[in-house]
């Protein structure tokens, strides 16, 4: 089943005297289940085109449908909440709210969403044990490894249970051993709950673990491979 | 959710939030502890003025006020009081005799205003005769001496009733109060040396002893170097209901001492009874009629009723007898508002300045935020609650501080000792007993609420305006 389509999507950013091609003509379709990696040299347009996909940036020109629904229709705060029931970030500095625990952080969203204490209960503990961090319960950010911060991250992302996730480049800050942990972890939540996963890196590591591999080169889609 | 990490905000720079409290309690008890003090003076001096000088309301002849003239009285007096005295509402009245004269001593001679009482039906409407100093008399104790005075403090200076002297008892009592050594050896040599005026004292003092030791010890010495003659003697002349210059010879009595030196220095209070013969004034007449009432919230309507039943008369209440308290009370309220209005404004300047450095830092944060699904109403609503907080931490501790101070002096008192000439020149006794009502302790946390919210208005505002792309890009 699609989850997500691309159709033309330019992103022109003007600067003073230029305009900066960002992303050039992208069409891409992702079928839900994906484990994809989105690779490219730096500036090549990997997190433009991971903001607009998560709405948090708009394309001078062309469409994305996610679920079918055109973002480009949505008012602002309807985009805010199609991406908080539909979408999951995973950021490339974990982004953690510092003041909250591990538990508090990833309940953050289901608060948003008016969760109940039961349900929220149910499912961070749930996500504390999937990513191995059920020990960790009330520890803070500062409190953690970067690599368990991520861990975190991730759990956060997929609280809500969104559609898909957009993680930019997730392991840039760890080392291997923590990847590979991370990378385990995503990958078999893709697995039990069949969420997409989308990634911008330049990591090889995950590349090697991507099952479908779309390379960017100044905005351009190069090569979209898919691995069985 | 929202409530709980915005506390939890506060917290993340400990310091700085501290530095706001601690600023803000500051700020605030700087504030209310001034209004409290500037209140404490006014209402003391207003207690003062009501209980030593004028009473609730006093009734004359409607002329009697512009031109003090013996003929301007009130007649049928006893009748009148009693009337008076039956009203529920009234405590106690009494009726003076009221005329303008001269006292003198053989060295000096001061204009003074003469009060013809009854000490006995004084003392249920004023409290002057418990500001007696002591050693200076028995008010009209002594019922044969009919030629007693109670005068001023001030008046007993002015008339040279009072004068310094060192002497065996004065240097004990020096030296059992600290006096250095040195500055007893200096003084000492004035022993059995007597002094007619405080001027020529304090100039001897100032020929032995360094100003820095005369700021320190000079009040002290001063004090314990005042002598006073017993049932001194000094005349008081005036003119009679005849027109005819008349006087008497008087005994001090008493002498009182309160913090106006302007009624200390004028009013000399005599039985009524031998002023009445002095004057040749007709029995069961006065020219006053002084009423204390049970409660001063009745003033206001007790003026008006007696206004109704003695249409012929005076009535005025204390507010219109003495207006420059009345515009005082007015003015310091005023004063309380401007206060207010500066202590708010910094507080309100603090916290957008807190705030706005809040959202700058965390402008990657608030990118996060939106971007997992904080709406903008949320993160305002977060920004707005952080500002409320810290306003309210520093506002009601403030407020707390401030109570608890003005609760500790305002039954032990601050004495302002060193400035108490200064005080007592403009009516106001050195040692204040700050005060300040519930309500404006309410008003003021209301305020300091309504701030707090007002002022988080504009950081919460940059909040919402921040793109989340753009701020999620920002290191």
């Amino acid at each position: 089943m699609k989850v997500l389509e691309l159709n033309n999507v330019h992103k022109v950013y003007n600067t003073t005297h230029i305009e900066v091609h960002a992303v050039n003509d992208v069409s891409l379709n992702f079928e839900e289940g994906e484990f994809a990696a989105i690779v490219g040299p730096s500036g090549s347009g990997k997190t433009t085109l991971l903001n607009m996909i998560g709405g948090l940036d708009m394309p001078t020109e062309g469409k994305i449908l996610v679920n079918n629904t055109d973002l480009s229709t949505l008012k602002s705060s309807a985009i805010i909440d199609f991406r908080m029931r539909n979408i999951g970030f995973v950021f490339q500095s974990y982004n953690l709210i510092p003041v909250l625990t591990a538990k508090e952080n990833i309940e953050f969203i289901m608060n948003l969403q008016k969760w109940s204490r039961k349900k929220r209960d149910e499912r961070t503990m749930e996500l504390l044990k999937a990513v191995g961090l059920e020990d960790r319960i009330n520890s803070r950010p500062a409190q953690l490894s970067g690599g368990q911060q991520q861990r975190v991250a991730v759990a956060r992302a997929l609280a809500s249970k969104p559609r898909f996730v957009l993680a930019d480049e997730p392991t840039a800050n760890l080392d291997t051993k923590s990847t590979e942990t991370l990378l385990d972890i995503m990958e078999k939540l893709n697995r039990d709950e069949n969420i997409t996963f989308i990634f911008s890196t330049h990591d090889a590591r995950v590349v090697k673990k991507a099952r479908r591999v779309i390379t960017l080169e100044d905005g351009k889609v190069v090569s979209d491979k898919t691995r069985r | 959710m929202i409530t709980k990490t915005a506390w939890k905000n506060i917290w993340r720079n400990k310091i700085r939030s501290l530095v706001v409290i601690a600023s803000v309690t500051i700020g605030i008890f700087a504030g209310v502890f001034a209004v409290g003090v500037m209140n404490g003076a006014i209402d003391q001096r207003i207690d003062e003025v009501i209980d030593n000088e004028i009473s609730h309301i006093q009734i004359t002849h409607t002329d009697f006020r512009s031109n003090n003239d013996l003929a301007c009285n009130i007649k049928d007096v006893s009748r009148l009081e009693e009337y008076i005295s039956g009203i529920e509402e009234v405590q106690a009245v009494s009726d003076r005799l009221f005329v303008v004269g001269m006292a003198n001593t053989a060295r000096k001679s001061t204009g003074v205003n003469i009060i013809g009482i009854d000490p006995d039906k004084e003392k249920e409407i004023f409290g002057l005769y418990k500001e007696l100093k002591p050693g200076t008399g028995d008010y009209f104790g002594d019922p044969d001496r009919e030629e007693l005075a109670y005068i001023g403090f001030d008046l007993a200076k002015n008339l040279n009733i009072i004068r310094y002297e060192i002497n065996d008892n004065v240097i004990d009592e020096l030296k059992s109060a600290g006096l250095p050594a040195e500055i007893l050896t200096e003084i000492s040599k004035f022993s059995g040396e007597r002094f007619d005026n405080e001027r020529s004292f304090k100039k001897a003092m100032r020929s032995v002893i360094s100003a820095k030791n005369e700021s320190g010890y000079g009040k002290l010495i001063l004090e314990k170097s005042q002598t006073f003659r017993e049932r001194a003697k000094f005349t008081l002349t005036f003119v009679d209901s005849n027109n005819q210059l008349t006087g008497g010879v008087f005994r001090v009595g008493g002498i009182y001492n309160i913090p106006n030196s302007m009624f200390e220095s004028s009013q000399v209070f005599v039985q009524d009874r031998i002023l009445r013969r002095l004057i040749e004034f007709p029995e069961n007449t006065a020219h006053q009629i002084v009423i204390r009432l049970k409660d001063v919230d009745d003033t206001r309507s007790m003026t008006k009723k007696l206004r109704t039943d003695f249409p012929e008369l005076e009535v005025l209440n204390w507010k219109e007898i003495q207006p420059d308290m009345a515009m005082m009370s007015d003015f310091a309220g005023v004063m309380y508002g401007f206060f207010m209005v500066i202590i708010l404004a910094a507080l309100a300047f603090g916290i957008v300045n807190t705030m706005l450095m809040v959202v700058l830092e965390r402008i990657k944060e608030l990118g996060m935020l939106t971007a997992i699904g904080m709406n903008k109403k949320k993160v305002f609503r977060m920004i707005m609650t952080e500002s409320v907080f810290l306003s309210l931490a520093g506002g009601v501790s403030g407020m707390v501080v401030s109570w608890i101070i003005i609760r500790i002096t305002s039954t032990r008192g601050i004495n302002f000792g060193s400035m108490q000439e200064g005080f007592e020149a403009m009516g106001f006794s050195s040692h204040i007993y700050p005060d300040i009502g519930i309500d404006f302790f309410l008003i003021v946390t209301l305020l300091i609420i309504i701030t707090g919210v007002l002022s988080s208005v504009y950081p919460a505002f940059k909040a919402l305006k921040l793109d989340p792309a753009e701020a999620l890009r920002t290191e």
